[in-house]
């Protein structure tokens, strides 16, 4: 009896993939060019903003610095390719080594810090990032920014349209996904979790408390960087007006949204927050208010945010009988 | 159907289309037919929307007066704004959807330099023709061959304060008070004029641009006791800070700091401002009488270079596409404007290297005395 | 650096840090009374402000009534932010970041209001004294500014009595720290949760109308008035609406001196480098009290 429910398990998902899978694949070819360009946009921040939900969910961290890492990015990638003449991966490993470096570095005696004051402090380090973003035009060309980044062109191929970088982005953002997925049910995600719900039990059974809060903003660091690297071939142009305070909020809005505790969820908060906006707008000067009110009642009705909306009716649906033939609830989520 | 049916369908029919004809105007002159359709990204909020917004009021304006004069070789046109809410990555979503899904002829704006760096790497690879509403930008855009710009570059406006500072106030201690946009843009400019002629900035403060005081840098500046005070700025605190801390001497600002709102943020200190611009509402040059009276009639309110630079960037285009045909390539209508063109603005000369051709006789020098604009009589040469 | 260079930074610095204080006394108030961090507060000054200028300049009331107007104004929408958005998320089991977040919808949605309503321009309030200055030796403060500092500085003693000698001010407390404690003895929790969100408006209506007058009203004020009083206010150890003022004067002397002694681009960098190193280096927040709840 067990195994036929559970094959009718499989079947449910295998379906429920397969036409996630073919709606994914079939949107380019059916929507407007700049709606592909707006999924693609909400997929680089996706990418950013797992970092962030990462770092919220499993760690209890609120970091407003993400867009300085996705500045350092997107400036790596602008400079080696426009004064170095790098080739692309050289100057996304550039970036990522740079944020990496400057998240440990400032990693270790700021998540010291706990509460509040931590969260105060990740928003003093985004402001000092964009400064010297500002200051330091030498080096990211300030306010005129830096123009001319070549598209992406991989063994030749030019991903320099909008539908092509959908198809492109989109198996990257896939494959992070499930990387978190399987981080979570590891040894570190046990000890991750342990650390943010009781500290001092975790600490008592060897967990390293500081250390792995460094790794995990490190780890946040890089996918910022990433994402900010792919988003200046994207744009092929960068300015520093991108990568403010505002830009840190919209981070940590997408994985809050997003229900930090889920991974998938992370997709639809950066749909929210992106496409939601650019939809708004057609309807005229009442778009702003429309959506700052959309928001509050997403936050209202969903305190888990997407992801855990669609873990509960996934639940939901995952109910099966166990060996007694009672009813439990389906998988953890 | 029986056949009386099918003739009174059919008379009734052509008396439909015959009441919806003769509804419509019959002025021979107007308009008819598939419009044109011209695309415009501006920032309509956002830090940028002092600009974006009398760019669009302009537009729309010349929108109207080109298409009552006829059109565009009987057509009407057809202006598309959208906004890009003061951030690049907007105004290259708009862009491509004004480029690819309306399919436009051209694009008009952005109002910001970032934008348009997004903006114009579109249109360059397209062959499109661009207008933007900003000054030449970073480098990259000497390799481009279809964006024009309708405002100065930034060093022009930095030499048409030099200009005045050295000529007609006999100044050479200068303090810069500036913001870390527009201008630090500026300030660069200034910076790499200082030799040619022959000044000193005694001190050069800078303050965020959504700052809500300058005070202390203000006192800075005055603590180096310049001569002459340049204040570049797109809002009115620092000005309203530099004279709250007893800065007297006189100030000479830029083109971006003139519009009306920050007259009124300014109060009581909106006075002793000199202006390095092009449009003076209440006295303006004879071949921008008309423009201005338009304007008056249609908005109740003056106007001033943004909006002007909006009605030209409409008569230019209508212009070109009628030289060039409304079915041309893009490429011939980007050629077609490339020349001179005589604007309410200033006078154009698209073919030149800074993609604008504006020369520094074109500054109109108005001063802000009590809280009104009065043009001064010097022009640089 | 001169003389009247040092006391103008000075001056312009103790009025900045007491703008600062001002809304970090909000956000005090509110965390203290309902351990929620409010993004809104800097908008609740934006709503007294522009409160303020319609009563004043639209409908022809005189100035320390339209202030009046603007203050109750700040904390009408205190009252209704706790009913339509704090309640709610509470009713449905929110976390810490949902209240944080569904303030930042209510910050967003002032925003979005004003610029609806206002457009996107600034507007002067007139100040008390319009805009006439005192001198002091060569450097010089707005009339308005001596009484903003005034002012607050009267609020927070009023304040710090409210909380510590009347009967109301504890019973909001006490429901803060305890509520099944203070439910037994028959305090009205929830009474006292809205009456926080109230004063908290009210200081932010406060904060908005005396704030107007310096930097213009301007639809855009909220988000950045908010940063700097969060900011203010953890350094006073989140929970003091004195260490809030404390904190703020500091934040406003740290940046004005920054900018005289060191460089005006740099600024904000120096201060918030400081900011760090105080948090670090001072976990108790400035007034090193026991009890700090910043972490």
């Amino acid at each position: 009896m067990a195994s036929l429910t559970g094959m009718r398990n499989r079947l449910v998902v295998a379906v429920f993939v397969a036409l996630l899978a073919t709606v994914w694949s079939v949107v380019p070819l059916l929507a407007g060019r700049s709606t592909v360009d707006m999924l693609v946009f909400a997929a680089l921040y996706a990418i950013a903003g797992l970092g962030v939900a990462f770092l919220l969910g499993q760690c209890g961290i609120v970091s407003l610095a993400q867009n300085v890492f996705f500045g350092i990015g997107a400036y790596s990638t602008a400079y080696g390719a426009t004064v170095l003449g790098w080739p692309a991966p050289a100057s996304m490993i550039m970036g990522i080594v740079i944020s990496g470096a400057i998240a440990a570095a400032v990693g270790v005696p700021v998540l010291r810090l706990s509460g509040y004051f931590l969260a105060l402090a990740t928003l003093a380090l985004a402001v000092i990032g964009h400064v010297l973003f500002l200051e330091w035009d030498w080096l990211t060309g300030g306010t005129l920014g830096i123009g001319g980044i070549p598209p992406l062109s991989p063994l030749g191929y030019r991903i320099n349209t909008p539908v092509r970088f959908y198809y492109f982005v989109s198996p990257i953002l896939l494959v992070l996904i499930l990387i978190h997925y399987n981080l979570l049910r590891s040894r570190t995600g046990i000890a991750m979790r342990a650390m943010r719900d009781a500290p001092s039990a975790a600490a008592v059974l060897g967990v390293n408390i500081a250390r792995l809060k460094v790794k995990v903003f490190v780890s946040s660091a890089i996918l910022g960087s990433f994402a900010g690297s792919l988003f200046a071939h994207y744009v092929s142009f960068v300015s520093v007006d991108s990568f403010g305070v505002d830009r840190a909020i919209n981070f940590l809005l997408i994985a809050v949204l997003g229900g930090a505790r889920t991974i998938a969820g992370t997709v639809l908060g950066a749909l929210f927050v992106t496409a939601l906006p650019n939809f708004l707008s057609r309807i005229g000067d009442v778009h702003a208010l429309l959506f700052a009110v959309l928001l509050i009642v997403a936050v209202i009705f969903l305190p888990q945010g997407f992801g855990g909306a669609v873990a509960q009716v996934w639940r939901h649906f995952g109910r099966r009988p166990d060996h007694a033939g009672r009813v439990t609830k389906g998988s953890p989520p | 159907m029986s056949r009386g049916q099918d003739v009174f369908l059919g008379i009734a029919c052509a008396a439909a289309v015959a009441t919806l004809v003769s509804a419509s105007p019959i002025r021979a002159q107007t308009a008819q037919g598939e419009p044109i359709k011209i695309g415009a990204v501006v920032s309509l909020t956002g830090p940028g929307a002092g600009l974006g917004q009398p760019e669009r009021n302009g537009m729309l304006l010349a929108e109207k007066d080109v298409n009552d004069k006829g059109g565009v070789r009987g057509r009407p046109i057809k202006i598309l704004v959208e906004d890009d809410g003061s951030k690049a990555d907007n105004a290259k979503n708009k862009a491509e959807q004004l480029i690819f899904d309306e399919k436009v002829v051209t694009i008009l704006g952005p109002s910001l330099t970032a934008s348009t760096g997004a903006v114009s790497a579109m249109t360059n690879s397209e062959g499109m023709a661009e207008l933007a509403f900003t000054g030449l930008g970073p480098k990259i855009e000497l390799s481009y061959k279809s964006l024009y710009h309708l405002l100065p570059p930034q060093e022009l406006n930095a030499r048409a304060m030099l200009e005045y500072t050295t000529k007609a106030l006999n100044s050479k201690k200068i303090g810069v008070l500036h913001d870390t946009g527009y201008g630090q843009v500026v300030t660069n400019a200034l910076n790499a004029l200082k030799a040619q002629y022959g000044v000193e900035f005694v001190a050069v403060e800078k303050f965020e641009v959504g700052a809500t005081d300058a005070s202390a840098q203000a006192a800075k500046v005055r603590a180096a006791d310049p001569d002459v005070v340049f204040i570049i700025a797109t809002s009115p605190v620092p000005f309203r800070n530099a004279r709250q801390v007893r800065i007297s001497q006189p100030i000479v600002s830029a083109i971006g700091s003139s519009s009306y709102d920050y007259v009124r943020g300014m109060g009581e200190f909106a006075d002793d401002i000199v202006f390095p611009e092009f449009l003076v509402g209440e006295d303006p040059l004879p071949h921008q009488v008309e423009f201005v009276k338009k304007y008056r009639e249609a908005y109740n309110a003056l106007p001033k270079n943004y909006e002007a630079a909006g009605w030209d960037a409409v008569h230019i285009i209508a212009k070109a596409v009628e030289t060039a045909g409304p079915d041309a390539k893009r490429e011939e209508i980007a050629k077609a404007l490339r020349g001179p063109y005589a604007g309410v603005f200033a006078a154009y000369n698209f073919a030149a290297d800074d993609m604008t051709g504006i020369q520094l006789s074109s500054y109109v020098y108005s001063k802000l005395v009590k809280g009104a604009f009065i043009r001064l009589p010097f022009v640089a040469k | 650096m001169t003389m009247t260079l040092f006391l103008q930074s000075i001056l312009a610095g103790l009025t900045n840090g007491f703008v600062y204080g001002l809304i970090g006394l909000g956000i005090a108030v509110v965390f203290r009374g309902a351990r929620i961090i409010n993004a809104m507060q800097g908008d609740f000054a934006l709503l007294g402000s522009v409160v303020a200028y319609v009563v004043s300049t639209r409908l022809g009331v005189p100035m320390l009534p339209a202030f009046l107007t603007g203050v109750l104004a700040g904390g009408v929408l205190g009252l209704l932010v706790e009913r339509l958005l704090i309640r709610p998320t509470e009713k449905r089991a929110g976390t810490e970041d949902s209240y944080l977040l569904v303030t930042l919808g209510g910050a967003f949605a002032v925003s979005a209001a004003v610029l609806l309503y206002f457009g996107r321009d600034s507007y002067v309030l007139n100040g008390i004294g319009g805009d006439a200055s005192v001198d002091v030796l060569d450097a010089a403060i707005r009339v308005h500014a001596v009484w903003l500092i005034v002012i607050s500085s009267v609020v927070v003693l009023a304040l710090k009595l409210f909380y510590g000698h009347t009967r109301v001010g504890q019973a909001m407390l006490a429901a803060s720290i305890d509520v099944d404690g203070s439910l037994t003895i028959g305090i009205n929790v929830p009474l006292m949760r809205t009456l926080t969100f109230v004063t908290g408006g009210l200081m932010g209506g406060l904060a908005g109308v005396l704030v107007a007058p310096l930097i213009n009203i301007h639809y855009e004020m909220g988000l950045l008035l908010t940063l700097k009083g969060f900011a203010a206010a953890i350094l006073g150890g989140l929970i003091s609406p004195v260490g809030a003022m404390f904190g703020g004067v500091l934040l406003g002397l740290v940046e004005s001196l920054a900018v005289a002694s060191v460089s005006s681009g740099y600024k904000d960098v120096i201060t918030m480098v400081i900011l760090i190193l105080i948090m670090i280096l001072m976990p108790q927040g400035l007034l090193g009290r026991r009890g700090r709840q910043g972490g």
